[in-house]
């Protein structure tokens, strides 16, 4: 499928004016899924070997792309175009199959609260995050008062986290997620949760991490929230690049 | 954490590059306060459903002993060859179980895992070693019981009680390879975590917990062996031995010292690299 070059044209080997913060030559991923997704005793004993029926997804097909330090990239596609599986591979948390990905500093996808335990207080949640991350004690302990005002759950943090409606445990996942300020940011899906004051506080989060020289790239299907935080567009359609450049021109072909 | 932030701005570098043993391993280090966090906070949530909440982490253990001392000790009586049956139970169920446990958490640290392995990147070995820590920590309330019994059993304390904690030790390394190695062996073969309590099952009869094994390795050299090769039973003589000391007539065999050794270093260190060796397809599902 040819690649639409709306404006920004990508790939060029000559060396940017501001640094490339993530380098994607020619990358494929690929998994198997199972349709009987486990080999267990039961396929034995039933006699059919079930776990042989699989089918290889392809998700993202010979895909290059440079994003360079500053840039907050928004990527559009319909469900299952490959957007996720990209994502992943940046944070290094899916196989590429074949290709390289290069990025300079640390990646890191927000996806902290998988972290976080039901059980436990919005207190010992943002500790365990925050290790989980990676950070140590000290640091969490002296950001604890800024994170709980940033998500804005105030007494709610004594509470265990299971008494949490969806959107304030999104919240609480999100502060944990940018209390350190990766070099680049990776979201998926994160900020399509939360009430419209909390949506507005996120954007300007993501865009003071911008500020500070990091890379954004986020995944969503709201096209205004790219429209508001991106400066640039990629428009994925079943693991191949559609298009790439500025978000009006991009978002416009791909409502079209 | 040392050094990410920094080393931030200078050149670009693989996203994919698996880390190489000893940055795994520092990695690994640096993680250390969350596994110590997840290992108290697992305690404290529990229990924290049932009504007695956390002191069931002391009854546990004394129900345990009671149920198998009700069994084997009152309605079976195998007791031949201990002085007291209860001490000598209440010491091998106890060192036995922590390896059971580690193991059998171990086994499912890594598939219970998996929206958190796809979401966060870190070494994966930290889900097993977490899992034996949170069974260490449990295991000192455990090990604190045991010795409230003995002394209410009539055993008075010696020295020997000071190299318990020794064996404790040695039996943590030896539960850290079991525990990377039934996690890995469970994202291969989801039924391992199913197979694994008749495993244990039999080790348990295997290893001498419930019986003294000394009647039967008496002149034949070759159980005598078969005992001394088995992991557990190495483990539970050594404990017991610290615990009994001189009451039981025969000094430790030094085959069990070195066997409970070489088992213990080998399974840390084979159970982690060959745990290692598939950390790239933890995360894919």
């Amino acid at each position: 499928m040819p690649v639409t070059e709306l404006s920004a044209p990508t790939g060029a080997p000559e060396i940017a004016p501001a640094p490339i913060s993530v380098a994607i030559d020619s990358v494929d991923v690929k998994y198997r899924v199972f349709e009987e997704r486990y080999f267990s005793m039961r396929d034995l004993v039933s006699g059919g070997f079930k776990m042989r029926r699989s089918t290889d997804i392809h998700a993202v097909q010979n895909l290059s792309l440079d994003i360079t330090t500053g840039e907050a990239v928004g990527i559009v596609g319909s469900n299952g175009s490959g957007k996720s599986s990209l994502l992943r591979a940046i944070a290094g948390l899916q196989s590429i199959q074949s290709g390289s990905i290069k990025v300079r500093g640390q990646a890191q996808l927000l996806g902290v609260n998988a972290a976080l335990k039901p059980l436990l207080s919005g207190y010992r949640n943002i500790m365990l995050g925050g290790l989980a991350m990676g950070l140590d004690r000290e640091e969490i302990e002296a950001e604890m008062d800024n994170i709980v005002e940033f998500s804005g759950l105030g007494n709610a943090m004594n509470r265990p986290m299971n008494t949490y409606s969806s959107g304030m445990a999104a919240r609480l996942a999100f502060s944990i997620a940018t209390i350190r300020v990766p070099d680049i940011l990776l979201i998926d899906e994160a900020l399509a949760v939360g009430d419209k004051d909390f949506r507005e506080k996120s954007l300007q989060r993501i865009s003071d991490i911008r500020a500070q020289a990091g890379t954004v790239i986020m995944v969503t299907h709201s096209l205004g929230e790219i429209r508001a935080s991106c400066t640039r567009a990629v428009w994925l359609e079943k693991g191949v690049l559609r298009a790439d450049g500025a978000v009006d021109d991009v978002l416009n072909s791909y409502e079209e | 954490m040392p050094g990410t932030a920094q080393l931030g701005q200078s050149e670009l570098r693989d996203a994919h590059e698996s880390a190489r043993l000893i940055p795994y391993l520092r990695e690994v280090w640096a993680r250390r306060g969350y596994i110590w966090y997840v290992s108290l906070n697992e305690l404290r949530t529990r229990q924290i459903t049932n009504v007695l909440g956390n002191l069931w982490h002391l009854l546990n253990p004394l129900l345990t002993i009671g149920v198998y001392y009700i069994i084997f000790g009152l309605l079976l009586k195998v007791t031949r060859g201990t002085e007291n049956f209860l001490l000598f139970l209440t010491v091998g169920l106890f060192v036995f179980q922590f390896t059971q446990k580690a193991t059998i958490d171990g086994a499912r640290s890594i598939v219970s895992n998996t929206s958190l392995l796809k979401g966060v990147k870190f070494p994966r070995a930290i889900l097993p070693i977490t899992a034996t820590v949170t069974e260490f920590v449990a295991s000192l309330t455990t090990y604190l019981m045991m010795f409230v019994i003995l002394l209410i059993g009539g055993e008075s304390p010696r020295w020997t009680w000071l190299l318990f904690p020794l064996v404790i030790i040695l039996q943590t390394v030896f539960n850290l390879g079991t525990s990377m190695v039934a996690a890995r062996m469970t994202t291969h073969f989801r039924d391992t975590t199913q197979i694994l309590p008749f495993v244990f099952r039999l080790l348990l009869y295997g290893s001498g917990v419930i019986y003294s094994v000394d009647a039967y390795v008496e002149d034949n050299p070759g159980a005598e062996l078969l005992f001394t090769l088995n992991p557990m039973y190495c483990l539970i003589t050594m404990a017991r031995w610290t615990i009994f000391g001189s009451n039981v007539d025969a000094p430790i065999d030094p085959a069990v010292i070195v066997s409970g050794i070489v088992w213990s270093v080998g399974s840390a260190v084979l159970g982690f690299l060959w745990f290692r060796a598939a950390e790239e397809r933890y995360a894919r599902d």
